[in-house]
């Protein structure tokens, strides 16, 4: 078994990006038309349900892009297997840590919001 | 013309170091290489590979004024002063501007560089029509000079891992030849963190290519093909 693919990654990479590009000219759109952006806008954009959902596609789809370029970085330059392994083991976590905090934290404003 | 050349002879000397010629250009030394050539009617201690002098061969690749080519097709007149050269960066020196290019010739025979046809072969030739051979155009014409491998620092970082954009561009050639019917098992081999995937289109490679060959097209399709092969 391999333990890192090549064109799943590279697949990943350019999906996620796509997404992220998306959702950026989107907020854009979004912010551009109609009324100026104040936080009770941006407010009413995070806790609807459409834009939470989009908040964490946003947050899950930039964190997948990440892993891939920084696990790359990781390949690149740290050679000893048992740094790197631990290495690529913590920017994991921390990942996956902050698309579930977004997670959480949207979740908690719907519920309130709702 | 005045150049500064890098000079390492591992029996002899400790470290390397960058030695200066002041060499008066004759009627007829039109290429670096016959300057070269020059040098070493008064220095014949100075190495370095050459045979057919007409970009053929490949074998005087080396780095030109910080950027990799031929001596043999590179225009003296065209060249700045002093005109530095050095070995092909990222290969182990051998010898002045000798490098080790066993790794090279390892990725490269790593891609099955000839026809895999397991059919019965037909009487006189298999056939390609016009279509199949316009596609081997830009990739049979690469001379193996190394001059792109050496200039791609995906290279530089994982020089035993990824193959290089010679060894890819070689991979293409065979990949797209229609007469080819080991094109799963080359692309199974190529679907790889390292082997394929290193390469980040830097792009190095189309540019410093002295025959005007784009690996990182042949890349690019290589990369399609294991995309058209998974779906």
């Amino acid at each position: 078994m391999r333990l890192f693919h090549g064109q799943r990654a590279w697949v990943l990479q350019r999906l996620t990006a796509l997404v992220v590009l998306l959702l950026l000219a989107l907020t854009a759109a979004t912010l551009l038309i109609g009324p100026a952006p104040s936080y009770e806008r941006w407010h009413a954009l995070a806790t609807s349900a459409p834009g939470a959902v989009l908040i964490v596609i946003f947050f899950a789809a930039l964190c997948g892009h990440a892993w891939v370029g920084v696990r790359d970085i990781v390949l690149d330059y740290i050679q000893p297997t048992a740094l790197r392994l631990p290495l690529l083991a913590l920017i994991a976590f921390i990942l996956i840590a902050i698309t579930l905090r977004v997670t959480l934290t949207m979740a908690t404003h719907f519920t309130v919001g709702a | 013309m005045r150049l500064s050349i890098y000079r390492y002879n591992p029996e002899s000397d400790a470290a390397p170091r960058m030695q200066d010629y002041d060499i008066a250009l004759g009627g007829h030394d039109k290429k670096l290489l016959d300057v070269l050539m020059r040098i070493r009617e008064t220095d014949d201690s100075l190495s370095f590979r050459r045979s057919c002098r007409e970009g053929v061969c490949g074998s005087d690749a080396m780095n030109i004024n910080g950027r990799n080519g031929l001596a043999c097709i590179t225009a003296v007149s065209d060249l700045k002063e002093p005109v530095v050269l050095r070995p092909l960066p990222g290969f182990p020196v051998i010898r002045d501007l000798i490098v080790d290019m066993t790794q090279f010739f390892t990725h490269y025979n790593s891609i099955k560089p000839y026809l895999i046809n397991d059919q019965i072969p037909p009487e006189r030739e298999r056939l390609q029509s016009p279509e199949q051979r316009e596609r081997l155009n830009g990739l049979y014409e690469c001379i193996l000079c190394a001059c792109c491998s050496a200039f791609c620092p995906s290279y530089w970082w994982n020089p035993s891992k990824f193959v290089g954009p010679a060894g890819l561009l070689q991979a293409y050639r065979f990949i797209t030849d229609s007469r080819d019917t080991a094109t799963r098992e080359r692309l199974a081999y190529l679907d790889d963190v390292y082997r394929l995937y290193r390469c980040r289109t830097i792009m190095n490679c189309t540019e410093v290519c002295p025959k005007g060959l784009s690996p990182s097209h042949a890349i690019e399709q290589i990369r399609v093909a294991l995309l058209r092969e998974s779906s």
